[in-house]
Parts: structure tokens; sequence; C-alpha cells
């Protein structure tokens, strides 16, 4: 095995570009929904004054959704291309896919064991439960939020195909659902991605597309046997990113990490005085 | 090469896509300038557009009416009492109501003050429920009734507001509340699912977040055991 090639390669360019584009255009909408959300609160008038106040903040609110539908629509197309038709359905089923399976109810009870000192720490896989509930989440999150804001975005569209009380309900389906994505997104995502010992002060997989051999070694071994078995591993080792492209992942890793806490605790200290 | 072709692949996607989008109708602002102040209502609107040609009876009058509590004859009938009994049939809603001259609207309409219309959009009442005499929802020739209510009310400032579009509930029941359960089920139940499955993940998410943390905190790297 070289020395050089100390991480193991696990997303590619394009998978890492809708992840990058993703959180662009999920911070712009949050900070524009809540500018909205909370306008008549001081720390509200401040956010939507940086997208020039209440009205062009929608604006910027709605073309940020645009995009992100366009990118969760270029994403399934691209899930469609990625599957194995020949061998469908048994093909997106395994170890290697995101599909969830029985396994991941095991693992997450065994891992609340290992947080609790009961059990040894599950041997994981490619992918953990938590990060499939991440991707899932987001997924069915995008589905729902991307619905209801495009009804509200063109009602006069939208009540053609259903009564108009259809557009109150859009409206609070779309702001619950926004506070769970913000919220799951702000606390648990950035925890477990940058805050956690383990991973303290950030990990760069998503960003660098290789998480570090040693890690994943000690937290998915099952993972790494199966490579090992299979005799795959050695293809799927890269060698580190040089200094300027990590200091690059860190700066804009913990930029959007401020920027979710910012708007956190603004939502969260201001919450009184929301007018609904 | 094959990677370049790929990424291209999508950009062009993504390029169509937006096309697509941008091609959609104008998002609508409330009170934007627009060159023609029917344009849009004819491009939507159903009907001929023209409501002083059939001022039509609304529907669902009925013509038994009791006064509950109160049993006079077999069959409770009144050709007056639908109009008398039903305050959102009258020609002046607010009649026989004492010192009206010298109360404001939200004296007793508190409810209605509180939603997106009033809180954000600053309106006022009489901006769409016109001058006194106000006459009820239901009255015939009331421009809020439900039969015109979109074209002489909502579309002063949502260009094409359509009849569908006119039943989005402006004074809005708060979804918490048990009573919307009657008034408006839909949300409600939107609602309540929603915050479900909301504090559902907060709970389970939250505790095994925090488990994780403490004992990553407590224990190195790669130490799997209990």
């Amino acid at each position: 095995m070289s020395t050089k090639k100390k991480r193991i390669k696990r997303f590619t360019v394009t998978q890492r570009l809708f992840h990058t584009l993703l959180m662009l255009s999920f911070m712009l909408l949050g900070a524009t929904g809540l500018s909205r959300l909370y306008v008549n609160t001081g720390w509200g008038k401040w956010l939507a004054g940086l997208f020039g106040g209440y009205e062009s903040a929608l604006v910027v609110h709605k073309y940020a959704g645009f995009f992100m539908i366009c990118g969760f629509i270029i994403h399934a197309l691209y899930l469609l291309t990625k599957i194995n038709w020949n061998n469908f359905p048994k093909s997106i089923v395994g170890p290697d896919s995101l599909i969830p399976r029985g396994k991941d109810i095991t693992d997450f009870f065994s891992h609340i064991g290992w947080f609790i000192g009961f059990r040894e720490l599950p041997r994981f896989d490619r992918w953990g439960y938590w990060e499939k509930f991440d991707y899932w989440a987001v997924f069915w999150g995008m589905l729902v939020i991307g619905v209801t804001g495009m009804m509200m975005a063109f009602p006069l569209v939208a009540t053609q195909y259903m009564p108009g009380w259809g557009l109150n309900v859009a409206l609070w389906v779309h702001r619950i659902e926004a506070f769970l994505a913000m919220g799951h997104i702000f606390i648990i995502h950035f925890f477990i991605a940058h805050l956690r010992r383990h991973n303290f002060p950030m990990d760069r997989t998503m960003f660098e597309g290789s998480a570090d051999l040693e890690a994943v070694k000690s937290e998915k071994p099952s993972w790494i046997d199966r490579l090992k078995s299979n005799g795959e591993l050695e293809g799927v080792l890269v060698s580190d990113a040089g200094l300027q492209q990590k200091a690059a992942f860190f700066v804009f890793g913990h930029a959007m990490v401020a920027v979710g806490l910012f708007l956190l605790i603004g939502a969260l200290v201001n919450w009184h005085s929301i007018s609904w | 090469m094959k990677r370049n072709n790929k990424i291209c692949t999508l950009i062009l996607t993504g390029l169509l896509l937006a096309a697509g989008f941008l091609s959609l109708p104008g998002t609508t602002l409330a009170q934007e300038e627009v060159a023609s102040s029917i344009m849009r209502y004819k491009q939507y609107e159903v009907s001929t557009g023209y409501y002083e040609e059939y001022e039509a009876k609304p529907q669902g009058q009925r013509p038994f009416v009791d006064i509950p509590g109160v049993r006079k004859g077999i069959f409770p009938y009144s050709q007056t009492a639908a109009g008398v009994r039903n305050p959102s049939r009258l020609a002046d809603s607010h009649q026989g109501i004492k010192f009206y001259n010298r109360r404001r609207c939200e004296d007793c309409h508190v409810e209605q003050t509180k939603d997106l219309h009033m809180v954000r959009a600053n309106l006022t009442c009489r901006q769409c429920h016109g001058k006194e005499p106000i006459a009820s929802i239901n009255h015939y020739f009331s421009p809020m009734n439900p039969i015109r209510r979109h074209a002489y009310v909502c579309s002063k400032c949502h260009e094409g507001a359509s009849a569908s579009y006119a039943g989005y509930v402006i004074h809005e029941p708060n979804p918490s509340l048990a009573g919307t359960l009657q008034t408006f089920p839909v949300l409600f139940y939107a609602f309540w699912i929603m915050i479900a499955i909301t504090v559902g993940t907060f709970v389970v998410f939250l505790p095994h977040t925090i488990l994780w943390g403490l004992r990553e905190l407590l224990f190195r790297k790669g130490d799997t055991h209990k």
C-alpha cells in the first residue's frame, strides 16, 4: 500500500457539486424565508435589508427556490442514470445503497447502546443510518417544501387545479417543514459533521470527496472489510488534498456553520415576537 | 473526458429546466404595475368577466328557517326569516347594533385583525369590505359575495384572481386550536401532522446527538468497546 494514499474515495465530483449547490441555495432560502417571517422584529428587518427589503427578499427566495428545484430534478435524473437497470430492483439494495434496510434499525439501537456503554460500537458499512436519514429527510423535505412553495409562487395557476384554501394549507406546511429542515441541519447535521470530538473541527469528506482511512476503519469497519475481501480497497485509495484546498474547505465549511448558527440563534431568541 | 461529458449534460439539463421555469407565468406580486388592468384577468377567468349581466341569486337559501328552541307549526316556513335570521344575507350586516357609529371594527372582530393581510400587507378592513353600510358576505349585491368577490375585491390587488383563487381563507383560524377542527379541518390536520413529524424527529435525534457527543467526548477515536 502506498504510504501517500491515506484517504478513501467516498464522493464523486458530481455528488460534491450537488451538495455544495444545495448548501448555498438552502442558506439563501433559509435567510430570505426567516427575514420575511421575522420581519416585525429588528433582527428580521436587518436580515430582510440584506436582500433589499421585505418584497425583494421574496423575489430572491423564489428564484433560489427555482434553483433548488432544478437541482432536485437534475439529482433525480442523475439517480435514474446511476441505477443498474439490468439487475433492477436487486441492484438498488445492499450495503452500497442508500436505501434503508433492516440492519439500519438494529444499528440505530446498538449505536445508542454504545453511547450509554451497554454495547460495543456496531460495525457500520458504507452508509450509517444517520447518513441515510439525512439523505432521505432532505429528499422528502425538498418535495414537500418545493411543491408547497411552487403553489404559493404561482397561486393563480395552482388554484386552477385546487381550491384557494389549499394555499392556506400550503403556507403552514411550508413553514413547519422549513423549521424542521433548518433545525435538523443547523443542530444535528452540523454537530455530527463538525462538532463531535471524532470529527472536530470539521469532516472534510463531502468537500474533498475522500475520508481519512484510519477514521473510516474505526467508524465503518464493515465497509473496509468488504472492500478488502473483494480486493477493491487499493483502487479507492487516494492522496490527501493540498494545503490550500484544505484551507478553502475549512473556511467555506465554517462560514456555512456560522451562517446556520446565526440564523438558528436569531430565530430562537426572536421566537416570541413572530407575527404568524 | 467522460466525466466532462456527464457534467456538461447535467449543466445543459439544468439550463433547460431553468428556461422552463422562466417561461412559466410571472410570479404574483401584490400591487405590481401592469399595462392593462383586465388583461390577465380575462386570461384566467372562465366566465365572461362581465358580472353586471347576471346578478345571480346566491345558492343555499333555505326556505325553512328555525329559531333555535322555538317551534311554530309543523313547517318553520318563512319567506323573510332566511334574511333576518341569517346575518350573512343582510344589506347592512350591522343593522340594529347599538352605538354602531361609535365603534371600531376591531372592537368586535378581534380575530379578524390578526391575519397576514392585516399584519403583513397592512390592509384596513374597509379596503376589502367597503364603506357603510357594509353588506353581508352573502347579500345578493355585495361585492364580497363569493360569486363576484374575486373580480370585485381580490383582483384589486391580485390581478387575474379567479373564483377558486378567492377561496383562500383570508381570516385564517389559528391552525393549532381545537375549534379549527370544525372550521378548517384540513388546515388543522396538516398543521398537527407536520408538527408531529417535526417534534418526532427532534425527540429522537436531539437526545441521540447529545449522547453521541458525550460518548465521543469521553472516549478516544477507535475505542469501540462498551
